[in-house]
């Protein structure tokens, strides 16, 4: 093709139909390529030739408008609805006359298995790398919840089975159920949002229960919307989702996998009966250790007060045995005990007599029993 | 005084005795320290006799709600 400018003073100027031209050329030379999305606005009319959708990344949000003739769409057999993951064969074309941009497809594959298996393991690299399924991050669930939030489809077993499950175990318990899609292209952004709604309304734990499925059935809870949703969920999360080998992302993501819907309901409340019996013994405890208490004081008291009692007499005891020692050691000491031994004591008035009197002194002489008087020669 | 917690009266009062019993103890203080040691015992004594008697206050109480 060959794109005419013009000249006007001395600058080349396209027209419009010249510059699209040009660019659709160049988009040409493209390589044919496969693209892998989500398929949304998908448009289909029986007096249409074309068949339009915009594929769509489900994590960046990034979209591309597509196009298939209508004969090649029909003969695919795909029975494509919204949601569902491509794998889109074409490429890229402009179209001239309104500058759109789009890829034009020339067949579609509905994601394999292999190529869901290999997203989800790429997907759970991912979110392992960033940490959200790592232990430390679980946390514990409330002993006594106030509000269970429960995300479940409507009118299923899995819903059944939790809600008598958790009526059986403690009848008092708060529910609130948030009924959703459970599969299907929808799922991924209605669990997310049932989570996030279920958290605002004031639920302390929240139980995600989908019985058994196909593979397929249960993608949607391995679309990373549902992951970052449970892992990023204020409150704790119980995962029962499919069967006991099935593990879907959002079992790691959860604070505590159950293996059933039913087993998920007992693990969110106490058993009512047990929580009454361990009440009660936690009382008689109480009034026992309460009494033992005041008792071992009593005891301790009496004693220190008997020792109390007694302790004013040993000390005046004691002080009085002192004193006697001291008497008697005094009395030791008197003067008696040597008169009695023979000495006498000689006074002259009230002098003691220590040297020899003068002749004809009056004397008076104290022996051991008794006294009398004498006259110095 | 009435600052002082049950432990506290508890351990000058049992301090007071142990002083009375090894006996080095005048005989004015022997009177003083005897006084204080009684008055530590009366206020225990009764402090513990409040704590059975609301412990008993409480179980009764909690009996009868039982019972309803």
């Amino acid at each position: 093709v060959k794109v005419e400018a013009i000249e006007v003073e001395g600058r080349k100027v396209y027209s419009v139909r010249a510059f699209n031209e040009g660019v659709a050329s160049y988009l040409q030379r493209l390589p044919t390529l496969w693209v892998e999305g989500e398929v949304t606005e998908l448009r289909r009319q029986q007096r249409w030739a074309t068949v339009y959708l915009t594929l769509k990344d489900p994590d960046s949000g990034a979209c591309l408008a597509a196009q298939m003739p209508r004969g090649q769409f029909d003969a695919l057999r795909l029975d494509l609805v919204d949601g569902e993951r491509v794998h889109a064969y074409g490429r890229p074309e402009l179209y001239t006359q309104r500058g759109d941009f789009h890829l034009r497809v020339l067949t579609i594959e509905r994601f394999g298995l292999g190529a869901h298996l290999a997203a989800i393991e790429r997907l759970k690299q991912k979110l392992a790398a960033e940490g959200l399924f790592a232990a430390a991050r679980k946390r514990p669930l409330p002993r006594i919840p106030s509000l269970v939030g429960l995300v479940t489809g409507n009118d299923a077993a899995a819903k059944r089975d939790v809600l008598s499950a958790i009526t059986t175990r403690f009848p008092p318990a708060h529910v609130l159920v948030a009924e959703t899609y459970v599969q299907g292209p929808r799922a991924a952004p209605a669990i997310a949002t049932a989570i996030r709604d279920l958290c605002a309304h004031g639920a302390d734990v929240i139980v995600l229960a989908r019985g058994g499925g196909s593979f397929e059935d249960l993608l949607p809870f391995s679309d990373e919307r549902v992951v970052r949703a449970v892992a990023g969920c204020s409150v704790p999360v119980v995962s029962a989702v499919g069967h006991e080998q099935d593990t879907p992302l959002c079992d790691l993501a959860a604070d505590v996998r159950a293996s059933t819907p039913s087993v998920a309901g007992r693990l969110v409340v106490p058993d009512l009966a047990e929580l009454r019996a361990s009440l009660d013994r936690a009382h008689i405890l109480l009034g026992r250790g309460a009494r033992r208490i005041v008792e071992q004081h009593g005891r301790r008291l009496a004693g220190t007060r008997e020792r109390l009692s007694r302790a004013p007499l040993l000390v005046l005891e004691r002080r009085s045995s002192r004193l006697e020692t001291a008497h008697a050691r005094l009395r030791a000491l008197s003067p008696r005990a040597t008169l009695e031994r023979g000495y006498a004591i000689v006074r002259s008035g009230d002098r003691l007599v220590r040297e020899p009197p003068a002749a004809g002194e009056q004397l008076d002489v104290e022996v051991a029993r008794g006294r009398f008087g004498a006259r110095a020669d | 005084l009435s600052a002082q917690t049950f432990e506290q009266a508890q351990a000058e009062l049992e301090q007071i005795v142990e002083r009375l019993e090894r006996g080095d103890v005048g005989l004015e203080e022997l009177t003083k320290l005897w006084e204080r040691g009684e008055e530590l015992y009366r206020r225990l004594a009764a402090q513990l006799a409040d704590a059975q008697g609301r412990i008993e206050e409480l179980a009764r109480r909690l009996d009868a709600e039982g019972a309803d």
